[in-house]
């Protein structure tokens, strides 16, 4: 890459005229269905899309994950990722098709992530019509089994499995633009199931009921206390359980998240927890199990990193305001194996998690713009050294 | 009954995904390709389709020449849409203004011959909503790679949209298999060798659609397989299964009327060729029934059968392509 910082704000007016390339990457790979543990179509798709892209090179590796290779101009120089994650929360059940307005995308998924994969699967395109080339080579991965139970055991096996150094990495997500996140809180997602064996005849109105149980379990979770310093927090994200309106729950779950930024404190919060719920399998006649789904260690870039400034530079020559929080994603492993990265939204959108997301078409030039902006400043070697 | 046609002109998509090759093709033999997309309120799906077919057959394989859209009058924003992402959109009653102005799908087909430039034409249905470039180069490799071939069509799984995100795992075809093929089984067993003669995608040579009359409504699919296969013989005609269409799903009674408009179609071409004779002439009424306030009340649909006739016969085109 040439020294000189591109000019952004010329270089995101230009992505707009190949606006109909980007759009049919994200529309036709969001709509194959991907839902965790079940990405290979998708996988397939994005493999197929940087072939037909002319990409210098594209494989999967051991574990499936789908990876295109943008041969760089100096070979010794380590390669610069890319990383957007190919599953979506929803399953095969939905139609996954998109509709596309005159300002709009809309869609299952669209948000997290089938935008961060349709950019991942232009950029072979969009680098060659702006006639960008880099000393780095570039490596596009599309990682599987990020989300949820997946546990981001694509981008560990990708990073494991990869033996040379990596000079720095962008992890790209749909949403939102102007979020710069360079560090990554420790956490802990667990489980916690309760069954109570059903009784038979009119003794069933005597027992536990399972979800009164769980309520009283959030009660003694939430009088756990949660040190503000290091920053923390118990996030109760989800909860299920019982079968119909009239009847004793026989069974409940409840899912939630330890964030800190210390790594003690989530343990030491675990720890907690785990002892109500041992405290509750001795006083009550009922099951509870606690299951660990997975778990981060905190990572973090300085905010005075030379890539975290770079990227605010980058973000105020678009006139994009950075907003940072900590990040639980792929950028968590990447900043855990010491490879220095950045996680950066596309463009703004609504309705997340429903049937009916939403993004914006035209903050998506400035997104993109502000991506090679970044991988340019990597390329002049602010991760260097 | 002979089947060789559906083992000899019968593909499958992924037969033509060498993009690349079909350029090369169609640069070899000199041919230019226009896609037409006739439409009426079609807002939600028509941007998708230009999207697509500009991005993966203009930008990145440079298979298609234009897009056009003709509109039979939407009130929707399906033009101001379609033009945002460049196709050139018309009017149906603004091309040809001097002539009688109908409204139908046939029609829009019929007036893009007169405003596309291309030697190969091809026609896509513009609600469709898992669009993929393959339902245009499927359609046009037989065309570009075998000499024999003038016409394609393709055929297709056919689930259909319930509500507004799940899916039914068959359905669709209703016509098709209640109306068409009774009807060529009757009268023409080699046509049921094709499978989906109604789908509204189809692709085929210019010099073959201009000697063809246009019914301006639903008849246009009956008439051409039917026109065509007596003109150039059923060997001209290919057929591309492109996987699976996701379509609208219609009432009864809009497909009620659309068999009523096939058969009318059919009919006037059996008593062309004397193959039938009719002693009086047929209605041009479709009459259907509703309940309302516990009284059955008809529903009259005027259907007029109007043709358009073969686009060469027009002097306006002839001067246009100078046709002699």
């Amino acid at each position: 890459m040439d020294l000189k910082p591109p000019d952004l704000p010329d270089i995101a007016r230009r992505i707009a005229d190949i606006r109909e390339v980007i759009i049919a990457n994200i529309v036709l790979l969001g709509q194959v269905p991907a839902p965790t543990f079940h990405e290979s179509r998708k996988a397939a798709a994005f493999c197929e899309r940087l072939n037909e892209s002319q990409i210098d090179e594209c494989t999967t590796d051991g574990y499936n994950n789908p990876i295109g290779i943008i041969r760089g101009s100096a070979p010794s120089k380590p390669p610069i990722f890319l990383v957007a994650h190919l599953d979506t929360f929803f399953d095969k059940e939905i139609i996954y098709n998109f509709t596309v307005g005159k300002t709009y995308i809309e869609g299952p998924g669209l948000l997290d992530n089938s935008v961060g994969v349709g950019v991942l699967a232009s950029m072979p395109q969009i680098l060659r019509f702006l006639d960008l080339r880099f000393e780095s080579d570039i490596v596009l991965a599309g990682v599987i089994q990020s989300l949820g139970h997946g546990n981001l055991r694509g981008i560990r096996h990708l990073l494991k499995t990869w033996v040379t150094p990596i000079r720095g990495a962008i992890s790209i997500e749909g949403v939102e633009l102007g979020r710069l996140n360079y560090f990554s809180d420790g956490m802990i997602r667990c489980e916690i199931q309760c069954s109570v064996n059903p009784a038979t005849g009119f003794t069933e109105k005597h027992q536990p009921n399972a979800i009164l149980v769980l309520n009283e379990m959030i009660n003694q979770i939430m009088e756990l206390g949660v040190p503000q310093r290091p920053r923390s927090q118990i996030i109760i994200g989800k909860i299920s359980g019982g079968i119909t309106h009239g009847r004793m729950a026989h069974h409940a779950s409840l899912g939630m998240e330890i964030h800190s930024d210390a790594m003690r404190v989530v343990k030491s919060l675990y720890q907690k927890i785990k002892d109500i719920v041992d405290g509750f399998n001795q006083e009550y006649d009922v099951n509870l199990k606690l299951k660990i789904i997975s778990n981060l260690h905190a990572a973090r870039l300085k905010f005075n990193h030379p890539l975290v400034k770079s990227a605010v530079e980058v973000m105020q020559q678009l006139k994009l305001k950075p907003v940072s929080e900590a990040s639980e994603s792929e950028l968590s492993i990447l900043l855990a194996r010491g490879i220095p990265s950045v996680t950066l939204g596309i463009t703004h959108g609504e309705n997340k998690y429903e049937e009916n997301a939403r993004v914006k078409i035209q903050p998506m030039f400035k997104g993109i713009a502000q991506i090679l902006g970044v991988m340019a400043a990597i390329d002049r070697g602010v991760c260097d050294g | 009954m002979d089947n060789s046609w559906l083992q000899k002109n019968t593909f499958y998509h992924s037969q033509f995904s060498n993009l690349e090759h079909l350029v090369l093709e169609k640069r070899r033999k000199g041919l230019s390709i226009s896609l037409c997309l006739p439409t009426l309120n079609e807002e939600k799906t028509i941007a998708k389709e230009i999207i697509i077919m500009k991005s993966e057959l203009m930008t990145r394989f440079p298979l298609l020449d234009e897009i056009i859209v003709v509109d039979s009058g939407s009130t929707d924003r399906t033009l101001e849409i379609a033009a945002e992402y460049g196709a050139d959109v018309y009017t149906a009653s603004d091309i040809l203004p001097d002539l009688k102005d109908f409204k139908g799908k046939g029609e829009n087909l019929w007036k893009a011959l007169y405003v596309t430039r291309g030697d190969i034409i091809v026609y896509l249905d513009a609600d469709i909503k898992n669009v993929h470039h393959r339902f245009v180069y499927a359609l046009v490799a037989p065309l570009l790679l075998y000499d024999h071939i003038r016409y394609s069509k393709a055929f297709y799984d056919r689930p259909i949209s319930v509500g507004d995100q799940r899916l039914r795992p068959t359905g669709g075809g209703r016509v098709t298999e209640l109306v068409i093929r009774p009807l060529f089984s009757l009268f023409f067993p080699e046509l049921t060798q094709i499978i989906q003669p109604l789908s509204g995608e189809y692709a085929g040579f210019r010099s073959v659609f201009e000697k063809i009359p246009f019914p301006i409504g639903y008849g246009i699919e009956t008439s051409m397989i039917l026109d065509i296969s007596a003109k150039w013989g059923l060997d001209a005609i290919a057929q591309v299964d492109l996987d699976r269409r996701i379509h609208r799903n219609q009432s009864t009674k809009a497909l009620g009327k659309m068999a009523f408009v096939i058969m009318q179609t059919f009919l006037k071409r059996l008593v062309t060729r004397g193959q039938i004779t009719l002693q009086d002439e047929l209605f041009n009424e479709m009459i259907q029934y509703s309940l309302k306030d516990n009284e059955y009340c008809p529903e009259i649909h005027q259907i007029g059968g109007h043709e358009r006739p073969p686009m060469i016969e027009i002097p306006a085109y002839r001067k246009k392509f100078q046709r002699s």
